[in-house]
Parts: C-alpha cells; structure tokens; sequence
C-alpha cells in the first residue's frame, strides 16, 4: 500500500517541469480517503467466506464419517448375509442327509420294513388290483449296510480249541483231564496251552495204560 | 518490484534540484532499500525452501513412484482370488450327487495375529487338524497383512473357531467364501460323478470330463484396507467370479442307491470280485442306474484302491455268455432262417473242428425248439442254429447292435470292447461267437444291445447325462445325441421276446427266481468262462449275468446285471436272477409300471 502512494508521489515530479508546481504539490496532497461505507461491507463477505469454509469441511467430515459408518454397516450386514447363507445351508444339508435313501432305509429296517418281493397296484377309480399281491419276505431283501470289515488276523486270530480226553477209564486220566478242563476254562490263552500239554500228557498215559 | 525501482533512481537525479527535501528523502530511500533487502532475502528463502520441495516432489512422484506404490500396496491393500462356485452334479430330479458348499477360508493379518500367535495356533490346528508349526508360521510372518490360513473349510466349523477366537479377544483372523465341494451321497453315484482331490483338482468320472463346464471362472478382488473394513473411497478393484454350469445326469439317485445295495449283496453273498448293474430305459436309452461294486465314497475316496476309482461297467470288458444268445437268435430269426418252433436236435456234446462244444448240463441227445434252447441255454442248439449264418451275416448283425463299438457316454476310459472281424474268423469263432465266448463288451453295451429286442428292435445309444454336454475332450454327449438305428424287425423282437419269456418260467426255464408274479418278464442268464487277469487265459472262474426287461410285451425298462468270479458255484440265474428280479420289481413299483394283464403263453420248448 505504501509502495504504490510513494509511486503516485514520485511519478508527478517527471510532469513537474513542464506544469505549476503548486499546483503539483496541491495535487500530491490530496489524498483520498477510502469510503468507510466499503470497509464495513467486507464483514458479511467475511462471514459468507468464513460459513462456506466451515460448512464445507463440517459437510466434508460428516460425509466422511458417514461412509464409514455405512461401511462398518456394509461389513456387520455382509457378516450377518453370510451367516444367515451358511445355516441355510447346514439346514439344507440335514434334509439331504434326511432324505438320503441310506438314511431312510436305515430307518425303515428298524421299523421292521423290507421291500415288497412283487410290486402290486391298487387302482383307485375302480378298486382293481393289478399284479399279484404277494408278502414280503425277509429272504427277498438285501443287505442295506457294507459286511463289517475283515480285522487283521493279528487282530482276529482263531479260536484256540482243546479237545477234551476221552475219560473211559483210569483215576488218574480223568483227574488229569478235570483239571486241565478247570485250567482252561479259568485262564488266558497261556494257562490254556499249558493246560493242553498236561492233557496230552494224560491222554499218553491212557493211551499206555490202555495198550 | 523491478519497476519500482527504477522511479525511485529516476527519481533521485531531479534530488540536488529541491536541496531542502534532501536529507528526508534519504532516510526515506535508506528505509526503502532496507525492506527491499528484506523482501529479497525473504522471497530468495521461500523459493529455496519451495525448491527443496519440488526436488522431493518430483523425487517421489517421479523417480521412486513405482517402488512407493508398492509399498503402499504391501501396506493397506488386500488383494484376493474370488473362487468360483462349481456347478452342481444332480441326479434326472435334481438332487444334488456333487454339490458346492459354502465353505470358507480362514485368513490372517499377521500385523495382527503375532500378539496371540501361539494361542491361535493352537485353536486352529486342533480343530481343523493342521499342523501346529506350519500355522505358527503363517500368523506371524513378518512385512505382510495377508495370509491362509486354511481353505475350504465347512463354514460351521470356521465359524465356531473365529467365535472362539472373539471370546479370547484374539484378533486377526477373518473368513472369506471358498466353496467346498460335498458329495452328499456318499457312494451312490461315485463311480460315475468322480471327485475333488485334495489339491481341488478335478479326479476321475464327470467331474474330470466336464471340468471346463463345471469349473466356471475365478474372480479377483483388489481394496484398502484400515482396521479390517473397506477404506470408503480407497482404491478397489473388483472381478466377480462367474460360477460354474451344473451337470444333469440320467441317473436317478434312488434307483442309483437301490441297484448298488443289491449289487453289493449279489456280489458279497456269490463271492464274486466284483460286477456291475445297468438299468436302462427301453424307450430313450437312458441310464437310470450304472452301479458298480466294489465302489468308493465320493468323500473319502483316498480309502479306497485306486482301481475301484472308476467304473467297470463301463472300463472292464469280458465275454458275455449265454446273453448274446438272445443277439444270435433274434437275428436269426430276422433273417428268416428260423422261429421259436424250429426244431433242433441237440446232440450231448458236439465236434467242431478240433474243439468239442458240450452244454453246461450234462444230457443225452434231446429234441428242443428255439425256444427250449434260448430257455435251457444249450451252446450246442445254439451253434447248430447260427450255423446258418455265414460269418459276415452274424458279424454285421452284432454289429448293428452295438458290439465292438464305444457307447460314448462321456466318461473317460470307456472301452469299445471286442469283437473280431469276420475276415479273421474261422468256423469254431463264428460258433463260440454265437453263444457269447471270443467276443468283449462292456457292461452297458451288452445292456444296450438286449433293449434292443426290447424297444422293438431299434437300437437306441444309451445315454447317461441329460441334454448335450460338451467334455473336456471336445465330444458332444448325452440324451440329446442319441441316435436310433433298426437292427431286426419288429416281430423278430417280439418273437425274441417270447422266447425270453420262457426263460423266466419257473418250470421251463433256467432262471424262475427272476421272475415277478403278476409281470410278463423276458430274460436271459449268462454264465461265461472268464479270463484272468494274471494268466490272460481262461482260469477256471466265471461271469455269470442276467438280462432282461418287463413287462416283456411293452416293455419299460432293460436290467442287467453282472457278477465277476463269483466263487459259491451259482449261475446267471440263481446269482444274477434274484438281483435282477429285485432291481425290476424296485423300478416297476417306484415307477409305477402296473402289469400288462396279459398273460405269457406257456412255452414250447421240446418235440
């Protein structure tokens, strides 16, 4: 401001030769106040200025927050979706479980139900019956579950059998034979197979005796 | 600024004019010329420090740009692979034989997880079996916001572990879609449906063949993320996934289960390796049922030999017997060389060539017609029979039914079967030919082959998925390509179906377990020699099998069952006879077929 008022100062002095010099420094002198009627009309502008800039960034903000507010409702929404989508489906997978052939068969047999040998129909309009009614017969079913797996042999070994000694004769033969009897009824495989011998050697003894 | 200056030295050459104003100027100039200073000094700072910036715009807008992109990426943005949803196999109703599941994905942000890790790991690896060390790993690796945990898992069980996780505050895991794929009926169909393998790759059946129909196209989705949320305005970028075509099989799923159980007891009860069981309808040629046993779960299928992964029905060849007979006969009497009446006598055992052809009963020489030897299932009668044929008559015939020739149904590994060309054949070919041994087929061949004299004498392709579907391999398949050729005429077929009649006959022929009261049934009992896979010669066991249809005088439907080696001594008819009785009475019933009410005429079957 004070730039340009030392420029309209030094810019009359060129003119200065040429015009009254007075006149010159009248000229200098005057200097024009501003109206004040234009100072105080800044004060609204201000204040529009001012409303517009905090309006704006309070709009700005509010926006900003909303959006994310929309997206965590966005997000809790799209959970909720896919929970709701996931127990239809589970829901969905009972009832194919429950309508599986498998499961119904299952539940049939337990009821006592097997299928018809030969199909027979009723018809309905006229009370006919069409094909040979004929129960059902549990030779005519089949098996609805797999045979039970086969176990190891190590898992599933043969049953150990000792054949008991004739006893015809002799006190001594048919005490052994009790007792071998009584030991392997009352043990394990172990006192079972000593049990045995002491058979085997009873029966030896019969067998000399008897020869 | 520049133009202010020059007034201002202009203006001190008029000075020494006006002495008296002199010194105030100066002081004036001298003040001036300090705020000029300072203006400089001020504006030279500003544009210093403003170029300094620019520098280090331009350093980071042009020069670095790539690599802190890159890092902004690593930063907030996820990027992930959408996996399409693959279609569904159903059964001809719809229900669901392959299905997609919404599983999930656990995945974790590192950033995140490496507070809690060990805790986390420990819930994950238990209840999803993992391996501890391998999850540890993965929830605290360094630089990165993204990491899998586990893929395809159920959506209950992943879940139940992220609400455990909230429960213990533990942070940084989410879910994300991953279809799993569930087969919900376990065997039923596996042979023909195929399975995933662990890798999510397409193994075995329809599953593999139609893997590009099925598969669809995986999406792919790029954002920002801030606190596990989208960023609104961030940066996305999105491909939905487009999910894959489903697949419409013939089959129907009960028919399906009901054929397997049988099957399974035919062949457990007989002792038998294995076998097979078609049920086809006589009219479309679609399979309403293709079991095979010894089978897998769809589900499960690494508990099971690989060799059980597939269909035999379709993969395994081997001669049919006594079955080809109903072939031989019809098309005999097509030719018009005879009729169910004709009259054969049928020697014990007959000399042809070098071989020597006895009948699987011991007999003196017996008078029988046709029909008495399709009933009694005699080689002999059959041989004396087609040996009126030459062997480009009989070769032609079978041909036009099918034998020799894959049915392209669109599973892979599908066998044409064998059957020689007449050129090569000799007299005792033509002979073994004509009642089923030195010639191949498939299960469903010789299935397609019977319906045949069932559906009039109009060959009918058989089919097994519905509408068209193109495989992997490019071939156009399914009930909208079949095709229909005449192989014998219509009354041949019906005079064939007579004598198949007798067959079922409880005192005529040699299978009256197949039979059903009430039903006209037309059938055929196999029993072959087989050959062994070790030796590749006949090794002593057998195939023993059953065809027929019902009602045989407007026939619905053609069964055919099959039992490899069975080793309790049985035939096609007290084997594959009571199955086939109680897999027709099943699809009669379900499908509400009532009898005919007609009656079957007793059969002449000796002179």
């Amino acid at each position: 401001m004070s730039t340009l008022m030392n420029q309209a100062r030094t810019r009359v002095p060129r003119f200065a030769p040429r015009f009254a010099e007075a006149a010159v420094e009248r000229a200098r002198l005057t200097v024009v106040p501003r109206a004040s009627g234009r100072r105080a009309a800044r004060v609204p502008f201000m204040l529009l200025v001012s409303v517009l800039l905090i309006g704006g960034v309070a709009g700005l903000l509010l926006i900003n927050t909303t959006m994310q507010q929309v997206s965590f409702h966005q997000t809790a929404l799209e959970d909720r979706a896919s929970v709701l989508a996931a127990q239809q489906q589970s829901l969905d997978m009972q009832l194919d479980q429950l309508r599986d052939p498998q499961h119904l068969a299952t539940r049939a047999r337990k009821l006592g139900m097997i299928p018809p040998a030969d199909p027979a129909f009723i018809q309905l309009g006229t009370g006919d019956v069409l094909g040979v009614p004929t129960a059902a017969v549990p030779d005519g079913s089949f098996r609805i579950d797999p045979l039970p797996t086969k176990k190891p042999r190590l898992l599933d070994p043969k049953p150990i059998v000792e054949k008991a000694p004739v006893t015809t004769d002799g006190a001594a033969a048919s005490s052994g034979g009790a007792a071998g009897g009584r030991k392997n009824g009352s043990a394990t495989d172990r006192t079972g197979a000593t049990a045995g011998t002491m058979t085997g050697r009873a029966t030896t003894q019969q067998q000399g005796s008897q020869r | 600024m520049t133009q202010g200056r020059r007034p201002t030295r202009a203006g001190r050459r008029p000075s020494p004019a006006s002495a008296v104003k002199a010194p105030r100027r100066r002081r004036r100039l001298s003040l001036r010329t300090r705020s000029l200073t300072r203006l400089r000094v001020g504006f030279l700072l500003i544009a210093m420090i403003v170029s300094v910036f620019a520098a280090r715009l331009f350093q980071l807008q042009g020069v670095d740009a790539s690599a802190y992109v890159a890092k902004a990426k690593a930063e907030g943005v996820v990027s992930v692979t959408l996996p399409a949803t693959r279609g569904s196999i159903t059964d001809r109703n719809g229900t669901p034989l392959a299905d997609s599941v919404d599983g999930l994905m656990l995945v974790a942000d590192p950033t995140v997880t490496t507070k809690h890790a060990s805790q986390i790991a420990t819930v994950v690896a238990h209840r999803l079996k993992l391996d501890y060390f391998d999850v540890l790993a993965r929830l605290q690796k360094p630089d990165t916001h993204f990491q899998y945990v586990a893929r395809r898992v159920p959506s209950t069980t992943a879940r139940a572990i992220v609400a455990t996780l909230d429960k213990h505050q533990w942070k940084g895991i989410a879910t994300r879609r991953d279809p799993v794929r569930s087969y919900p009926s376990k065997d039923v169909g596996a042979n023909l449906v195929g399975f995933m393998n662990d890798a999510g790759q397409p193994s075995e059946g329809a599953e593999l063949m139609f893997n590009d129909l099925l598969a669809g196209k995986d999406g792919h989705t790029s954002y920002e993320v801030g606190g596990g949320n989208q960023i609104p305005l961030g940066d996305s970028s999105t491909v939905e996934p487009r999910s894959g075509h489903d697949l419409r099989l013939t089959v129907d799923r009960d028919v399906q289960w009901y054929t397997q159980r049988v099957l399974r007891s035919a062949v457990q009860d007989s002792g038998g390796s294995s076998g097979s069981a078609v049920v086809m309808d006589t009219q479309t040629g679609e399979l309403l049922a293709l079991a095979d046993y010894p089978t897998y779960d769809a589900n499960q299928p690494g508990l099971s030999k690989q060799s059980d992964l597939g269909s035999r029905a379709l993969r395994d060849v081997y001669e049919p017997g006594s079955v080809e007979k109903v072939l031989t006969s019809s098309a005999l009497i097509d030719a018009g060389k005879v009729t169910p009446d004709t009259k054969i006598t049928v020697p014990p055992t007959l000399k042809r060539q070098d071989r020597v052809i006895h009948d699987y009963f011991v007999h003196p020489t017996i008078h029988l017609t046709l029909t008495g030897v399709i009933a009694k299932s005699s080689n002999i009668g059959t041989v004396l029979a087609a040996s009126q044929f030459d062997h480009e008559e009989l070769y032609d015939y079978l041909r036009d039914f099918g034998l020799g020739q894959s049915t392209d149904l669109g599973v892979s590994g599908e066998a044409a079967g064998d059957l020689p060309d007449w050129h090569q054949w000799s007299q005792i070919n033509q002979d073994t030919i004509a009642f089923g041994q030195g010639v191949a087929v498939t299960t469903v061949q010789m299935a397609a082959a019977v319906n045949t004299v069932a559906n009039g004498g109009v060959y009918v392709s058989p089919s097994l998925f519905e509408g068209r579907v193109k495989t992997v391999t490019g071939q156009v398949v399914g009930s909208g390509t079949s095709t229909e050729h005449r192989v014998i005429s219509k009354r041949a077929a019906k005079l064939t179906a007579g004598m198949m009649e007798a067959v079922t006959n409880p005192e005529a022929g040699t299978a009256g377990v197949a039979g059903i009261d009430g039903y006209r049934v037309a059938g055929k009992t196999g029993t072959a020699q087989r050959v062994g896979t070790k030796c590749g010669c006949y090794n002593g066991t057998f195939t023993t099998s059953f065809a027929g249809f019902a009602p045989a005088d407007k026939p619905r439907f053609t069964v055919y069952v099959v039992v490899q080696a069975p080793t309790n001594g049985g035939g096609g008819g007290s084997i594959g006879g009571p199955a086939f009785h109680k897999i027709m009475s099943y699809v009669l019933q379900k499908y509400a077929v009532p009898p005919t009410g007609t009656k079957a005429p007793t059969p002449k079957i000796d002179w």
